[in-house]
C-alpha cells in the first residue's frame, strides 16, 4: 500500500516538474515584449485592509479592472516578514509577482536593484510624469545607483505615501494645566517643565525600539541643515560625530533624561507599549511617526488630541513610504506600470488622504476631514521645503541595533554623550570603508 | 508539558512509602511550586484569550491585562476571512498528517535496519542522523531553495512534506534505533522459527510490539510540523499554499502591531494543535508507561 502511494507521488512529482519546466521555457521567450497582452496581474502588498493604504489600493484595483476589462487581478496580502526575509529568493524564481510593495532603502530595494532583480522604471517615470509629482526628498528613496545606494541613478520604485515624525499631544491635559502648543524648542522645554512640576513625566518613550533614536535624531536635526543630512545619509562628505549637530542631539537627549522629561525605565519600553501608555492618558506627549495617526484616530476615545511639528525644526525624520517595484521577472510589466499610474492619480491619492494616510501627490483642498488635512498640510510643508531627513538607522546595515543599544545607554545613564557618539561612529565608519567611500 | 506533571498510577506497587510521604511538608512545597509553574505556563494563554475577545479601543484605553468590557468576536471573524483561514487549516493539516505518517514509516524502516538488523557502521549512521537533526534550518535554506527550484517544487506543499519527512525521521530514526536495539531477541527468534522472513517479522512482530512508541513519534511529528514557521515561510510563497503559522505572521507590520487581532489569530493558531494534543494525550502517556514496563 505504501509502495503504491510512493509510486503515485513520484509520478505526480515528475509530472509537476516537467510542467514547471515547460512553463518557464514558454514564458521566457516572449518576456521581453513586456507582456502587454498578459491576462493576469499578480499583485502583492502587506498593508492591512483597513489601513489607509489598504483602502486606497483596493480602490485602485477596482479602477484598474474597469480600465482593463479582460485582465484578472490576482491580489495576495503578504506578511511584512515574508517579504523582508525572502524577497530575494522569490524574485529570483518563477513565483515572482508582477508588481509588489517593497521596503525602500539601501539594504532592501537598493540591494535587489544591484542584483538585477528589479525593473528600471526611469522611462516610465518621465513619460507618465511621476517625477513631477514627487518632491526631491521623496525621490531619494525611489532612485538607486549601480551600487544600490539611494539618492541618484535609475528609478526602481515609486512611493505612494509619505511618513514623518511629529509630536502628538493630549489636548485635555494641555488645557488642564493651561499650556499652549509650543512654537520653539525653548517653549517646548517650558511645557515639559510645567508637566514635570505637576509630577507628570511629559514624554512617552519606547527606548527598546525605534522611538528613542528618532528623538535623538530630531534633536540633532534642530542644529543641522540639508548638507548634514546629505553627508550622513548619502555619504557626500565625512560626518564628524563630535560635530555640533550630533553632540547637541546626544547632550540634549541626555539632559532630557536627567531633567525627568524621559522616564529612566523607558529604556525597556517597546514602541507598542509607548503608544498604548499615551492612549491611556498616562503621558501628555508622544514623539513618533505618522504611522500611528490612523490608529490613534480610531482608538483614542477618552480625550481630545492633536499634533504639531517638532518645534523650531525645518528638518524632520521621515521619508517616502514603501515603494511599488516591478520585478525583472514580471510577466505583465506594462500592466504593472498602468497600475502604478492609477495609484498616483488624484482620485486614489485623495482617498489615501481621506482615510488617514499621508499621500504624496494629493490635492489638499480635496481632503475633507479637518484632522487629516492638518496631517497632510504638515507633510506638504515639510516636503516642499525639502525637509525630510530620513531615519537615523538608514546609513549602515545593522545600524538600528547599534542605535537602540546606544540610546538605551543614554537613558539609563550608563554612557556619557561622548561615549555614545564614539560607539555609534564606529559601525558607521566601518560601513563607509566597506562600500569604498 | 502537562503530561510530565501528572505521574500515572504508580502508588499501587509501593504503599508504605507513599503514606509516609503524604505527611512530608516537602510534598506541599513541591505542590505549590508546581502550581506556580502551571500558572506561569497558562498565563500567556490567558492573556491571549483575554485580548482575543476585546475590542481595539477597549485595549487602547485599558491596556492588555484588563478584563474586556464586552465580548467582541469581530477580531476572530475578520481575521478568519482576511486570510481565508479554512484553507490554511487544511494545508497545515494535510502536510502535518502526511509528514507524520511518512516520517514514522521511514523511521521504522531505518531503525529496523540499524537497531535490529545491526548494519555495519551503524554508530556512524546514527551520528550522521543526529548531526542532520542538529543543523539549524537557516543553514539548509539556500541549498534547499536551489534544489526545489531546479525540480520545480518551490512554492509547493510537496517540498515542505519532503523536507520535514526527512528532518523528522532523522530524529525518529535516532530515537527508535535505541528502542529497537533493546528489542527482546526471544520474539525475533520465535518469529524466525515460525518461518517469518525479515519483512514479515517487521510488520507482524516489531511494529505491533512497538506501537505505543510509534504513537508518540506520530504525535510529536504532527505537532512539530504543525508549528514549523521558518521553512514554510520561505517555501510557501502563494497564499493558497500557506500553513497556519505563516498566515498568522500577516498581522505583523513594519512598525505597528494590532494587538487584539494578533491575539485572535494566536488563539485560532494554537487551538488545533492543543486539540490534537488533548486527543492524543492518552497515546503519549501509554507510550511512556509501555516503555517503562517492558
Amino acid at each position: 500500500m505504501f509502495r503504491t502511494r510512493a509510486g503515485a507521488a513520484a509520478g505526480a512529482f515528475l509530472l509537476a516538474t516537467s510542467l514547471a519546466l515547460t512553463a518557464c521555457s514558454g514564458s521566457g521567450s516572449d518576456d521581453k515584449n513586456s507582456g502587454s497582452d498578459a491576462k493576469t496581474l499578480t499583485l502583492w502588498h502587506y498593508e492591512g485592509p483597513t489601513s489607509a493604504m489598504g483602502i486606497a489600493w483596493n480602490k485602485a484595483i477596482d479602477i484598474f479592472k474597469q480600465k482593463h476589462p479582460g485582465v484578472t487581478v490576482k491580489f495576495e496580502e503578504k506578511s511584512f516578514e515574508q517579504i523582508q526575509q525572502n524577497a530575494q529568493m522569490i524574485l529570483n524564481s518563477d513565483s515572482a509577482p508582477d508588481i509588489m510593495e517593497y521596503n525602500k532603502g539601501n539594504a532592501t530595494a537598493g540591494l535587489l536593484s544591484k542584483q538585477g532583480l528589479l525593473t528600471d522604471l526611469s522611462d516610465q517615470a518621465t513619460q507618465r510624469g511621476w517625477d513631477k509629482k514627487l518632491s526631491n526628498s521623496l525621490q531619494t528613496t525611489a532612485k538607486y545607483d549601480d551600487n544600490g545606494i539611494m539618492g541618484s541613478g535609475k528609478w526602481f520604485g515609486v512611493p505612494n505615501y509619505g511618513e514623518y515624525v511629529m509630536v502628538y499631544y493630549n489636548q485635555d491635559m494641555f488645557k488642564k494645566y493651561n499650556l499652549q502648543v509650543p512654537a520653539t524648542l525653548d517653549d517646548f522645554t517650558k511645557v515639559m517643565d510645567a508637566f514635570k512640576a505637576k509630577g507628570i513625566t511629559p514624554l512617552s518613550v519606547g527606548g527598546a525600539e525605534y522611538p528613542a533614536q528618532q528623538i535623538f535624531y530630531e534633536l540633532a536635526l534642530s542644529k543641522a541643515d540639508r548638507s548634514f543630512v546629505d553627508d550622513y545619509q548619502l555619504y557626500k562628505n565625512k560626518v564628524d560625530f563630535h560635530g555640533p549637530q550630533l553632540t547637541y542631539g546626544a547632550q540634549t537627549f541626555s539632559d532630557w533624561v536627567s531633567k525627568g522629561y524621559i522616564a529612566k525605565n523607558s529604556a525597556g519600553i517597546k514602541a507598542e507599549d509607548m503608544g498604548v501608555a499615551w492612549e491611556q492618558g498616562k503621558f501628555p506627549i508622544l514623539i513618533s511617526g505618522s504611522w500611528w495617526y490612523g490608529r490613534f484616530a480610531s482608538e483614542v476615545k477618552n480625550f481630545q488630541w492633536g499634533t504639531f511639528l517638532f518645534p523650531g525644526n525645518s528638518l524632520h525624520p521621515g521619508s517616502s513610504g514603501n515603494i511599488w517595484v516591478v520585478p525583472e521577472k514580471s510577466k505583465a510589466k506594462s500592466l504593472a506600470y498602468d497600475f502604478i499610474d492609477i495609484t498616483m492619480s488624484p482620485e486614489i491619492q485623495n482617498l489615501l488622504g481621506n482615510s488617514g494616510g499621508v499621500p504624496v501627490a494629493a490635492d489638499a483642498s480635496a481632503i475633507t476631514d479637518a484632522k487629516n488635512k492638518e496631517l497632510i498640510d504638515n507633510f506638504n510643508k515639510i516636503s516642499s521645503q525639502d525637509g525630510l531627513a530620513f531615519y537615523p538607522d538608514w546609513p549602515a546595515p545593522g545600524y538600528y541595533d547599534v542605535l537602540v543599544a546606544g540610546v538605551q545607554g543614554l537613558i539609563n545613564g550608563s554612557k556619557t554623550p561622548a561615549a555614545f557618539l564614539d560607539e555609534i561612529a564606529k559601525p558607521y565608519n566601518q560601513n563607509l570603508t566597506d562600500i569604498g567611500k | 508539558m502537562t503530561v510530565t506533571a501528572s505521574p500515572p498510577q504508580a502508588p499501587a506497587t509501593r504503599e508504605t512509602p507513599e503514606a509516609a510521604e503524604r505527611r512530608n511538608p516537602v510534598r506541599f512545597a513541591i505542590l505549590i511550586a508546581l502550581l506556580v509553574l502551571l500558572l506561569l505556563v497558562v498565563a500567556p494563554l490567558l492573556v491571549v484569550l483575554l485580548n482575543a475577545v476585546k475590542s481595539p479601543s477597549d485595549y487602547a484605553s485599558h491596556g492588555p491585562l484588563a478584563l474586556p468590557s464586552h465580548l467582541y468576536w469581530d477580531g476572530i471573524v475578520t481575521f478568519w476571512n482576511r486570510v481565508n483561514f479554512g484553507q490554511k487549516l487544511w494545508n497545515s493539516f494535510l502536510s502535518s498528517i502526511v509528514v507524520a505518517v511518512l516520517g514514522v514509516v521511514l523511521s521504522i524502516l531505518n531503525s529496523y535496519a540499524l537497531g535490529i538488523g545491526k548494519v555495519k557502521g551503524r554508530v556512524w549512521f546514527l551520528v550522521f542522523f543526529l548531526v542532520a537533526n542538529l543543523l539549524p534550518q537557516e543553514v539548509l535554506v539556500y541549498p534547499l531553495y536551489y534544489l526545489s527550484k531546479q525540480i520545480g517544487l518551490y512554492d509547493n506543499l510537496i517540498s515542505i512534506v519532503i523536507i520535514f519527512t526527512v528532518i523528522q525521521s532523522a530524529f525518529g530514526t535516532y530515537l527508535l534505533t535505541s528502542v529497537y536495539a533493546e528489542f527482546p531477541t526471544e520474539l525475533l527468534d520465535a518469529a524466525s522459527v515460525d518461518g517469518a522472513g525479515k519483512w514479515r517479522t517487521l510488520w507482524r512482530v516489531v511494529v505491533p510490539v512497538s506501537r505505543p512508541t510509534l504513537g508518540v513519534l506520530f504525535t510529536f511529528f504532527f505537532i512539530w510540523t504543525w508549528n514549523e514557521f521558518f521553512l514554510p515561510l520561505v517555501f510557501l510563497v502563494s497564499n493558497d499554499n500557506q500553513t497556519v503559522p505563516v498566515a498568522l505572521s500577516v498581522l505583523q507590520g513594519d512598525r505597528l502591531m494590532d494587538a487584539t487581532t494578533t491575539s485572535a489569530s494566536a488563539l485560532l493558531g494554537i487551538l488545533p494543535a492543543m486539540l490534537f494534543f488533548v486527543i492524543f494525550q492518552r497515546t503519549l502517556t501509554r507510550g511512556i508507561t509501555a516503555g517503562a514496563i517492558k
